[in-house]
């Protein structure tokens, strides 16, 4: 069922079983495990089912600390969320991405990589992927020229990439969320803010105002915010009528530690004997193409130089090319062109392909390759998301992003590229240059940083309180009803992109949630 | 194609007088896989080669002497080598030798074995030929 939520009389008061706030990847997830029960569910999306500037600048905030992508722009707040324009990126975390490791200061999940594996298994179909197997050797797929260009290596290993689509939850899922008899979604419901019971010990209902000044409520015996890391932070700090501090935040946890992935170019390589068969595996065919691989540092050399987990991507390209970030390469004016190409019915290549062809490489076997870190983020708690002093349209603070990498996030990509030029020399299979920005000291960072638009923490998952702000099944430790999905719990953010953990999260979350109401 | 006459003798002059010039080379007494990174002449070309190896001699002026650094190389070979010097193939196992043994220098942000780099200084020190 589907209700515009401008149309209701102010003051409505929703009443559910289950309280979803946010239509992303996590809250669509867990509303659709929800289909065809008893339980009435309440979906609340801030934006509609498109596009729309009025509501995208929610989600504008203030920059301080490291330069950053404008929030507005790497979030979408519509019905789909941020998948409305996601890459379709998936791999899963390693076993050693759970792991406490003392050379990573606040690392360690309370679940391993075994509780995900189940989750990781039905997320692949939800996100339109293929079987879930993640080793090189499953997809050489009868081709002598996919293999592993460092074989019998210890610092390094081939990690495996599928590829969405990109699954847009906002059209695929949409029609099953409508028809759902018992999955009551409203759009353009912007919670802004939640309300305790006297005790502060759960939520009692969340308050959803519109633009022309209506206000309702949602009330039901659990609520999960889905909202997107940095608003998942920004709606509890804002939540504090009752709790100057914020709801959750008694141990002063939400909030930090919000990490990224490094998106940044950092080396060269020049291969010894140029030929398609050592690097067919590692580039990239396209969104959506083939599964495909990215060097990895292993564990053993993680624990042994004491380094963060990374891998390196290629590029074929031509020795001297200028080579840009990820926030370069894809700034706000390339994401407009994209949408508009999107919107305009696709006529002709993609702006962002015609953009990556300007640099294609001149030779027919290339030898030169640009490489591009994909790396974890130490977690700081310095690294964080507060409140503005400036209110959006509908009275909220906005979100103030303080991004602060550390010496170990810099020293740990050096050691990669210095480790793999080793490798690269021992096996005659190139040399590698590391780019300069690399060589300087290890606080010092260039314009150029870059993410992946991929926000994680502000909420971490821990067992003790003091540690953490959600408990292993992602609840809230000092609200009994009050759970969080999405990237927000990452206590770590591993070398891969996020969504396809974020979906088996979701997925574990709702058989938690169901299981607790016996419906499992 | 054809050549004509005068342009025959013009580059048999140029041969001779080439030839005669590396037969004056004081470089000589060095064998030529010494100074002659192959491997790396081939993937990055002689000129960048060349400016590896004045980087490497900036960094580490103490061996800005081509007597010095041929005996470096040979030295090492002789500590950590598999045995007599036996020219390309034995150069090329004293490089991978050294990557695997973690003996890499960075010159210009190059991942270079100790060997090579010394290999680009001593080519680097090496009389420009001229040019064909």
């Amino acid at each position: 069922m589907h209700t515009d939520a401008r149309t209701l009389e102010n003051g409505t008061v929703l009443q559910g079983d289950l309280c979803i706030v946010g239509a992303g990847a996590a809250g669509i997830t867990i509303a659709r495990e929800f289909a065809n029960t008893p339980l009435k569910v309440l979906l609340l999306e801030g934006g509609g089912f498109e596009f729309e500037q009025q509501m995208q600048d929610l989600y504008r905030g203030e920059i301080v600390g490291q330069p950053y992508f404008p929030l507005q722009a790497a979030a979408l707040h519509y019905f789909g969320g941020t998948t409305n324009h996601w890459a379709g990126f998936c791999a899963t975390f390693d076993d050693i991405d759970f792991e406490k490791r003392d050379w990573v200061p606040h690392s360690g999940w309370p679940i391993r990589r075994k509780d995900l594996d189940p989750f990781y298994a039905r997320a692949q179909t939800i996100l339109d992927l293929g079987p879930y197997k993640y080793d090189p050797g499953d997809w050489k797929m009868g081709d002598a020229d996919r293999v592993p260009l460092i074989g019998d290596s210890r610092a390094f290993s081939t990690k495996m990439w599928q590829f969405s689509p990109p699954t847009r939850f906002g059209t695929k899922y949409r029609n099953e969320i409508v028809n759902s008899p018992n999955i009551h979604l409203y759009t353009h419901a912007s919670v802004v803010e939640l309300e305790a019971n006297e005790e502060l010990t759960a939520v009692r209902s969340a308050r959803i105002r519109t633009f022309d000044g209506k206000e309702y409520s949602a009330r039901a015996p659990r609520f999960v915010l889905c909202c997107h890391a940095i608003q998942n932070a920004r709606l509890l700090l804002a939540s504090k009528a009752q709790a100057p501090a914020g709801l959750g935040n008694s141990n002063d946890l939400v909030g930090r530690y919000f990490m990224e992935h490094f998106e940044m170019p950092s080396a060269e390589l020049v291969l010894a004997r140029p030929q398609t068969t050592k690097t067919n595996l590692y580039l990239m065919e396209g969104l959506g193409g083939p599964p495909r691989g990215e060097l990895a540092i292993t564990p053993a050399a993680q624990r042994e130089h004491r380094v963060l987990h990374g891998t390196a991507s290629f590029e074929a390209g031509n020795y001297g090319d200028p080579v840009k970030s990820t926030f370069q390469f894809i700034d706000t004016l390339m994401m407009n062109a994209q949408r508009a190409w999107r919107n305009g019915g696709m006529k002709g290549p993609p702006p962002m392909a015609a953009a990556a062809a300007a640099t294609a490489p001149r030779e027919a076997v290339p030898r030169f390759y640009h490489l591009m870190t994909r790396q974890e983020q130490t977690p700081n708690p310095d690294s964080r998301v507060t409140l503005s002093a400036e209110k959006d349209a509908l009275g909220v603070p906005r979100a103030r992003l303080d991004w602060r990498p550390s010496d170990l996030d810099k020293r740990s990509i050096r050691t990669f590229y210095q480790l793999l030029g080793r490798e690269m020399g021992r096996t005659g299979t190139g040399r590698i240059q590391i780019k300069d920005w690399l060589l300087s000291d290890d606080k010092t960072w260039p314009s150029f940083i870059s993410g992946g638009w991929h926000h994680m923490g502000t909420a971490r998952m821990a067992d003790d309180p003091k540690q953490g702000v959600v408990d292993a099944n992602c609840r809230v430790h000092s609200l009994s009803n009050l759970y969080i999905g999405g990237s927000a719990v990452y206590p770590t953010a591993g070398a891969v992109n996020p969504t396809l953990t974020l979906v088996a999260l979701a997925l574990r979350l709702a058989d938690h949630l169901k299981s607790s109401r016996g419906l499992a | 194609m054809s050549l004509d006459r005068r342009r025959f003798l013009q580059l048999t002059a140029l041969g001779i007088i080439t030839f005669a010039d590396s037969g004056c080379d004081p470089w000589d007494d060095l064998s030529r896989e010494t100074d002659h990174p192959q491997l790396l002449m081939m993937m990055l070309g002689p000129q960048r080669v060349r400016e590896l190896g004045r980087q490497y001699l900036l960094t580490t002026p103490s061996e800005e002497n081509s007597s010095l650094l041929y005996r470096n190389i040979r030295e090492s070979s002789a500590r950590f080598g598999r045995g007599r010097w036996f020219g390309y193939r034995a150069i090329d196992d004293q490089i991978r030798d050294d990557f695997t043994e973690g003996r890499t220098v960075l010159v210009d942000g190059w991942v270079l074995s100790v060997t090579e780099a010394r290999q680009a200084a001593l080519y680097s020190l090496r009389p420009v030929s001229p040019a064909i």
